[in-house]
């Protein structure tokens, strides 16, 4: 039997009643630390460590794609759990290991949990009125995709929200290393909602050559009201709004971060954003 | 002996339109070293009495014992050109009249063996003139025509020297006319070349070789006289009261003179009338021979007397070829009439950088670098290209030698110091630093100066740690690359080494280090399974590299292996299907197939013929006109590879993918990856199309980075050349032997034996030797010199020239083919796992 548990927001204690008795009788606990990271040192592990009253083995991108076999093997046998932060199945990564899972014949099971996409609730914007969620990635000397931005576009022009999840790399591959034919990995990095706002705010003023030139530069540009979201679900957790550029140089601390660029509000949304606003005195004229 | 001082070299470095920068190219043996010690002598270095027998230029130990130039060596002199021959300048490029009739010359002498071929070409980048020399009575061989050719790819223009007259008269006692025809045929030889690889309409202008011009030297550099046809149309001008350049179109060609009517003619109608070039040139010489040789001594004083000579008393003792070569050196000093073509007829750096510039610099060619290059401005920014690196007496450490374009480099003037890999706005392979001293390269010697200006060739210190072997030197901030060299050999010969004390290894790793510096093409590459290979162009050179890695790099005794060669993968077929790979969280998809490049353009891409930087619609439709690809998708090439230059091409077929941008670099460095280290045994891909057919991609960005596409791209990649036919390729040799008719049927047997067929077969024109040209494969050619010779009674001599890549017969995926064996000890070597990855690995089901 396979189990896919999700723990919630953020804190070890998050995780459900069901989730955690689940987790403790299992004969392997896999905790998957690449798509999100509990709150605490090491990645949260020692205090879920505590919690669980057993080991869990450490998951990163590479064991759940390319050494998946090695899970699914032993969940033939026995119950094997995978602890995924936030929602298991809110993020598109873990349905390849689901879809081999039913190849092999092997039951699984989801418990589910709360996500960042329904938390966002916490700013008061309706969960209704949001569209396809994106994710900014960290941008490299070579790389720079800019087609969230497009998505975004997309949103706003049918009126909807946007949640930015915003990139994370921990133990990614250092690509240069291994075409050298070593192994070696990328240090770990978060991105802050001022580095997520910066790159926007790169893409929006600066044409890119090989897109096509949209008609609709208006409904999307640096004074589009966004909100930047740090730690939500914690005791720490930080929201604050204000147009793109100003959330250029936000500094909202510790990880992780997410950012949502709003659509046009309802009444009871421009209320209660307000109290996130930057800058009170302007917000209200918006 | 050094007749003129550094301060009086630096004086003259300032006056650009009175440098030449030249370098000395032959085939081996043809006597370059020999005769440049006639300029040596002349420039005062060297006693005259030794010229010719010192081969100054040839500052190793080995170079002096075995009698073969292994490095390039340049020194500089000064000559002062008299006050008659100054009016003959052309250009006020090249001479500053009014100021000085002093010349500067800097002059490269480099090896004429094939294996040492990356040498000349390094010495061909800082320098702007050639003096080819080609011995008289062989005549052109390949190595003459590789570096000729290489010379005018590089816009230098060439001058050229018949050497070893003195063999074609004493040796093989050729006939006045007999010799003329020699002579006519090897500038005509010369002239085919140059015609073949330059355009009169070029911006160097009509470079051909034309006696009559006074840019075709004859002589002997063993005996150090030599003359060019002003020499002698100087002797007869008062004489005949003709003008001193009509005259010299009448000494060569078919120009008649009838001595006993005092009439020229332009053709030989009667037996009285005599070639020009015979009466004036060659009756004087051979009169001189007669005399001499057959001692006798009435006739050679009557001569002398005619000729105004005048022996010391203890050189009238002398006879025979003593006496001759004196007699020879006082009338006609190689020196003087070496020294005056070079000032005559080779371009001054003002003149060539006008037109090399283009060559030379990978900028946009009005930036403020590209301008200052152009005009050989030394008040502009600093361009230095660093050609090669010499070694100092100090162990370990190096001078790095080039050719300041602009500017003026200077000691412990802050610089930036650009590698190949250098990107203009980047990082990569850029150091900002002193130079701590410039130094000017004199043979043996070296002599510290102060600051070099644009135009001039010298020597820095405190660069070599960092730079591999050559790059940029530059205060410019945007200053973009100088074109790396492009080397006419490959190293595709290769040895494994490993110390034989293995407490030595750090020592050996060091040498390598040191030894990938010192030589321009030389290759250290450590493998997987952690053997250390060395990799040259062939025996001879890695024969070389492995002595100084012993005696000087590592100084500790090491082992080596038997020598492999290079492969190269290929494919044969078109994959025989579209191979599907997917990204480790499966949700990006590509699919792609290889097929085999049409015949001729792996080789074009190599020439540069076709390559990355064209403009992409010029060279679609190359690709679209000379290879039959569709327009459409021959525009949409992504990039070449290996380095991103190699002669494999990725071609976008997709129609309307969104977003297929944003993975396109990622799929572009999977690309270059794996036609690095192919799938058959991690040698270079050679000759593949792939084609990117059509890609399944995740809705977010973050789902497709290089982490995800990059290894999916290599898998796929790789299964596209599985699906495809894989073949290898071996190297190919041209082999050009010497030798006379007897040994001609010892070769062919040799040759067979070596897998080796004849394709030509000739002899030489005027002498009883023949030339068989052959194809070679290099894996057969280890210890072929020697086997040549056991079986010819040591009286043939094989060049060997990499030539091309051929496909070795058999499939190397059955088992126990000769590919298959190749792929298996390849492997083996690298430490790779056993056996060629299977299929299922690669390719993915739906």
């Amino acid at each position: 039997m396979l189990y896919l548990i999700g723990l919630g927001l953020g804190e070890v204690e998050d995780i459900g009643v069901r989730g955690l008795r689940i987790a403790k009788a299992a004969k392997r606990v896999y905790f998957e630390m690449y798509t999100s990271l509990l709150h605490g040192p090491n990645g949260g592990i020692p205090q879920l460590e505590a919690l669980l009253g057993r080991s869990v083995i450490p998951a990163d991108r590479e064991v759940l794609e390319e050494k998946a076999a090695d899970i699914l093997e032993g969940a033939l046998t026995d119950d094997v759990a995978v602890l995924v932060v936030g929602d298991p199945m809110a993020a598109t990564t873990h349905s390849d290991l689901i879809l081999r899972a039913r190849e092999w014949n092997i039951a699984v099971e989801i418990i589910h949990n709360a996500s960042i996409i329904s938390a966002v609730g916490c700013t008061g914007l309706q969960v209704y009125r949001f569209g396809a969620v994106v994710s900014i990635c960290f941008w490299t000397d070579d790389w720079r995709p800019r087609s969230f931005c497009h998505h975004i576009k997309e949103n706003l022009k049918r009126g909807l929200h946007t949640l930015c999840l915003l990139d994370i790399r921990v133990r990614e591959p250092d690509m240069k290393a291994l075409m050298r034919g070593r192994k070696e990995y990328e240090p770990a990095r978060f991105m802050t909602v001022a580095q997520a706002a910066s790159q926007l705010v790169e893409i929006l003023t600066t044409a890119a050559e090989d897109e096509p030139q949209e008609n609709d530069k208006d409904c999307f540009s640096v004074d589009t009201l966004c909100i930047g979201l740090a730690r939500v679900g914690l005791s720490t957790e930080k929201l604050v709004a204000g147009p793109l550029k100003s959330l250029v140089d936000v500094e909202l601390g510790g990880p992780l971060h997410s950012l949502i660029v709003c659509g046009p509000l309802h009444p009871l949304e421009h209320d209660f954003v307000k109290q996130f606003a930057l800058d009170s005195a302007s917000f209200s004229s918006q | 002996m050094v007749n003129f001082t550094i301060d009086e070299v630096r004086g003259m470095m300032d006056k650009k339109t009175n440098i030449r920068n030249m370098s000395v190219i032959a085939h081996v043996d043809h006597g370059k070293s020999t005769l440049t010690d006639s300029l040596v002598s002349k420039a005062g270095i060297i006693a005259q009495s030794k010229a010719g027998e010192m081969r100054f230029t040839d500052t190793r130990k080995d170079e002096q014992e075995r009698c073969i130039t292994i490095k390039s060596t340049a020194i500089t002199m000064y000559f002062e050109l008299s006050e008659s021959d100054v009016q003959l300048v052309k250009g006020a490029e090249q001479i500053n009249k009014e100021k000085t009739r002093g010349f500067l010359i800097n002059l490269i002498d480099s090896p004429g063996h094939v294996d040492f071929s990356s040498e000349v070409t390094a010495a061909l980048r800082v320098t702007d003139g050639a003096l080819v020399v080609v011995d008289a009575v062989s005549g052109v061989c390949v190595q003459t025509e590789t570096v000729l050719r290489q010379a005018i790819a590089e816009r230098i223009k060439p001058i050229l020297f018949m050497n070893k007259m003195d063999r074609a008269l004493l040796e093989l006692q050729l006939q006045q006319e007999d010799l003329y025809q020699t002579f006519a045929r090897i500038s005509e030889s010369i002239n085919v070349i140059i015609a073949t690889y330059s355009d009169e309409q070029g911006p160097m202008g009509d470079i051909k070789i034309d006696p009559s011009k006074g840019n075709c030297g004859f002589g002997s550099g063993l005996h150090g006289w030599a003359f060019t046809l002003k020499q002698f149309a100087e002797m007869y001008a008062a004489k005949f009261g003709i003008d001193l350049e009509k005259l010299m179109n009448r000494l060569w060609g078919e120009n008649f003179y009838n001595p006993k009517t005092k009439k020229w003619s332009k053709q030989k109608t009667s037996a009285d009338e005599m070639r020009s070039f015979n009466f004036f040139v060659l009756d004087p010489l051979y009169k001189i021979f007669d005399a001499v040789m057959n001692f006798k001594k009435e006739e050679t004083d009557k001569l002398l007397q005619k000729l105004n000579i005048e022996l010391k008393l203890e050189d009238k003792e002398k006879e025979g070829k003593h006496l001759l070569r004196i007699i020879l050196q006082k009338w006609l000093p190689a020196g003087e009439v070496l020294f005056q073509m070079i000032t005559l007829h080779l371009p001054s750096p003002a003149t060539a950088q006008k037109y090399r510039m283009e060559m030379l610099y990978e900028g946009p060619h009005d930036d403020e670098a590209a301008v200052a290059i152009k005009n050989c401005d030394p008040e502009g920014p600093l361009m230095m290209y660093i050609s090669k690196m010499v070694p100092t007496s100090d162990k370990g450490r190096f001078y790095a030698f080039g050719r300041v374009f602009s500017g003026k480099v200077q000691t412990g003037q802050k610089v930036r110091i650009m590698g190949p890999n250098y990107v203009p706005g980047k990082k990569d392979d850029l150091y900002e630093k002193s130079i701590q001293r410039t130094v000017l390269m004199m043979g043996r010697n070296t002599e510290a100066i102060e600051d070099v200006p644009s135009g001039n060739i010298c020597g820095l210190v405190g660069v070599d740690q960092f730079l591999v072997k050559t790059g940029t030197i530059s205060t410019f901030k945007d200053a973009h690359n100088l074109k790396v060299m492009k080397f006419s050999v490959s190293p595709v010969v290769r040895v494994a080494v490993e110390p034989k004390n293995p407490a030595d290894l750090p020592k050996l790793v060091e040498g390598l280090k040191r030894l990938a510096k010192s030589d321009p093409m030389v290759q250290c590459i450590i493998e997987e399974s952690g053997e250390h290979i060395i990799a040259g162009a062939g025996e001879l050179h890695l024969e070389i590299c492995l002595k100084d890695l012993e005696e000087d790099h590592a100084c500790i005794p090491i082992k080596t292996s038997d020598p492999v060669v290079s492969y190269r993968e290929t494919v044969s077929e078109t994959s025989s299907e579209i191979c599907l790979s997917k990204s480790p969280n499966k949700h990006n998809r590509l699919y792609m197939s290889a097929t085999p490049m049409p015949d001729g353009l792996a080789e074009d891409i190599d020439s540069g013929e076709i390559s990355a930087k064209q403009e992409f619609k010029a060279r679609g439709r190359i690709l679209a006109d000379k290879y039959g690809y569709d327009v459409g998708e021959a525009r949409k090439i992504w990039c070449f590879g290996p380095d991103v230059e190699g002669p494999n091409i990725l071609m976008d077929v997709t129609k309307g993918v969104q977003y297929l941008n944003e993975i396109k670099d990622s799929v572009i460095a999977g690309f270059q990856w794996s036609t690095k280290e192919g799938v058959l045994c991690e040698e270079n891909c050679r000759g593949i199309r792939f084609n990117v057919h059509d890609v399944t991609l995740h809705a977010d960005a973050i789902h497709r980075g290089g982490g995800q596409i990059i290894p999916t791209a290599r898998r796929c990649f790789y299964a596209c050349v599985l699906t495809a036919a894989p073949r290898l390729m071996e190297p190919v040799y041209l082999v050009e032997i010497q030798c006379p008719e007897a040994a001609v049927g010892g070769i062919y047997g040799v040759l067979n034996r070596r897998r080796g067929h004849v394709i030509e077969e000739n002899q030489v024109v005027g002498t009883p030797m023949f030339v068989v040209k052959a194809y070679l494969p290099v894996n057969e050619s280890f210890g072929f010199t020697a086997d040549l010779r056991s079986n010819t009674g040591g009286q043939a001599f094989p060049q060997c020239v990499f030539d091309h890549w051929q496909i070795l017969p058999g499939d190397p995926l059955e088992a126990n083919s000769k590919p298959s064996q190749v792929v298996a000890t390849t492997r083996k070597r690298k430490g790779l796992k056993e056996g060629i990855p299977d299929l299922s690995n690669y390719l993915d089901k739906l």
